[in-house]
């Protein structure tokens, strides 16, 4: 399949700070997931791929076309950028309309393509309110509307799934799909390892400027899961709960504290541990006020990938 | 070419709406109406004052006028102008310009447009409401009425000019306002009493020299506005003007096209 978008050596540096280094790849049709802990230079990485910022070396190719001051281009390119920012005195309708309009678009064209983007991420009923009044789910959604509402070939979403709840994530993950089932090249940024799982396969895995991995995820889900695990569980008996599980092979290790009434585990397998810990929770009758994973999260998944 | 237009004509179409409803363009239209009110308190005081031996035109030009040549067009230029580029930096609101297929010339061009069409309306609005309250009992002097057309093209001009200079400024400085403000009540204030041809560094001379008196060397109505000018033929002020305006605009095309702009966190 040939490449939609191709970066080549592509580099960018914020003065003396590193963004992004020597980042080569190709991305096909379809939907591809940027994957990276804050920081990693994912934005940098998509604000290069839509000429906001200039390559400090290296090119970003769209359709083979140099995409820097390349206007032209954005008639088949969305984007939905990471921060919340709005003409907060427009409505969501002018918003989407006006936005629209500088597509050249009739305006009939205008009209259909705002009404049928607000209706698709459910915003209709709200359109005549000011921006500045919707929630920041709502702002989420409109700002995914105005990326998609010209219909374009390649999408490029940063973070979209940031502050929806989990309807509105549903109903985001269920447009990307359709618009990899419509053949179109769809790119997803987040730091949230779930909500890449919901959308695609295929990844990219970016880790201060650079790119640690890239392919299908399950290879990536493997080395993450030989990652052990830390679960902290407060409870109103966490000693009787240790003395439960400290004879079990999936736990490495247990520690108590930091909080009086909280023990930490260490386990290799989390499946294992998670379909354990609730049995024992309901026969002890142990009172749980809390479960959570410290290291459950990308940065400290990453921080194991690159060995520190 | 027709491209171009059609995108200038959209942004300006944009930026027209969202500034039609702002609430700086409500501040601003206060401000400007500061000279209707001193108009009016003029007027009032003259009501009171039957002796009061200055006219409803010498007041008009020597304050209403001196008070937007010398001050408003400048404040408003200078908000406006550096706002056209600055605005979207501090509000983040540039991506979804530059993510259009749109020339980043005619982003510029566009907003620069839909700020001088406001600010414009806005003198236009101040200046013919003193106008009449200073002129009441004259509203069929046909030369008092043009005088004021001549001292509203010229502040029309002088919105424009400045607003360009101030959209310059504002796509490479990130303190552009303080810039701004050093130039406008710093440098064009003093320079402009220069004698010789140093005043000519000024945009205010050339705006001055477009005062009807100027030409004349009458020193009457206008005396506070043109102390100290040596005016340069209406002509040549007119057309630096306009060049002047052009360069900038140009130069603030061809700034914003080639760098790139990092929102700050």
């Amino acid at each position: 399949m040939k490449a939609v978008i191709r970066t080549k050596n592509l580099s960018k540096w914020y003065g003396n700070v590193l963004g992004l280094s020597d980042v080569s790849l190709e991305i096909e049709a379809g939907v591809t997931g940027l994957l990276g802990p804050n920081g990693a230079g994912k934005s940098t990485f998509l604000k290069l791929l839509t000429g906001q910022l200039k390559p400090s070396i290296g090119q970003v190719m769209i359709r083979d076309q140099n995409i820097w001051n390349n206007f032209p281009l954005f008639m088949r390119i969305g984007f939905c950028p990471e921060q919340d920012a709005f003409y907060e005195e427009m409505t969501g309708w002018e918003f989407l309309t006006r936005l629209l309009s500088l597509f050249a678009f009739s305006a009939e064209e205008v009209k259909a393509k705002a009404e049928r983007a607000l209706d698709f991420v459910e915003l209709s009923k709200d359109k005549d309110r000011l921006i500045r009044g919707y929630s920041r789910g709502m702002r989420q959604r409109l700002k995914v509307a105005q990326a998609v509402a010209h219909d374009p070939e390649i999408i490029i979403l940063d973070e979209p799934l940031n502050g929806l709840d989990p309807l509105g994530k549903r109903k985001v993950i269920q447009l990307i799909k359709e618009y990899k089932d419509a053949g179109k090249t769809v790119i997803v940024s987040s730091h949230v390892l779930p909500e890449i799982e919901a959308l695609t396969r295929s990844i990219i895995l970016l880790h201060q400027g650079k790119i640690l991995a890239q392919g299908d995820i399950h290879y990536i889900r493997d080395l993450i899961d030989a990652h052990p695990h830390m679960i902290s569980v407060a409870c109103s008996d966490p000693r009787a709960l240790a003395a439960h599980l400290v004879g079990e092979p999936s736990v490495l290790n247990i520690q108590f504290g930091p909080a009086p009434n909280a023990v930490v585990f260490e386990t290799r397998n989390r499946d294992v541990f998670f379909s354990l810990l609730p049995r024992l929770i309901v026969e002890q009758a142990i009172d749980v006020e809390e479960i959570t994973s410290p290291d459950d999260n990308l940065q400290a998944v990453f921080d194991y990938l690159v060995g520190k | 070419m027709t491209m171009t237009r059609n995108a200038v004509h959209s942004i300006f179409s944009f930026f027209f709406s969202i500034g039609r409803k702002a609430r700086k363009t409500r501040v601003f239209f206060l401000i400007a109406g500061l000279p209707v009110v001193a108009a009016l308190i003029i007027r009032v005081n003259q009501l009171f004052s039957p002796g009061t031996p200055v006219e409803g035109p010498e007041i008009f030009s020597n304050v209403i006028m001196a008070f937007n040549l010398q001050f408003l067009i400048l404040v408003l230029a200078l908000f406006y102008g550096t706002s056209v580029c600055s605005e979207e930096l501090e509000g983040k609101t540039l991506t979804y310009l530059t993510t259009r297929p749109v020339a980043k010339s005619a982003i510029i061009l566009g907003k620069y447009a839909a700020s001088g069409v406001l600010l414009v309306l806005m003198v236009t609005a101040s200046v013919i409401l003193s106008f009449l309250i200073l002129n009441i009992d004259r509203l069929f002097d046909f030369a008092a009425w043009t005088a004021m057309l001549k001292g509203l093209s010229v502040l029309a001009l002088g919105l424009l000019c400045y607003m360009a200079f101030f959209t310059l400024i504002g796509t490479f400085l990130k303190k552009s306002i303080l810039f701004g403000l050093f130039f406008s009540f710093g440098w064009e204030n003093v320079v402009q009493y220069f004698p010789g041809s140093t005043q000519k560094f000024t945009i205010m001379h050339y705006l001055k020299s477009l005062l009807p008196a100027a030409s004349t060397g009458s020193t009457g109505k206008l005396s506070f506005l043109l102390f100290r000018l040596e005016p340069s033929s209406a002509g040549a002020a007119r057309a630096t003007l306009l060049l002047l305006t052009a360069a900038f605009l140009g130069l603030a095309c061809l700034v914003f096209s080639k760098k790139e702009y990092i929102f700050e966190d």
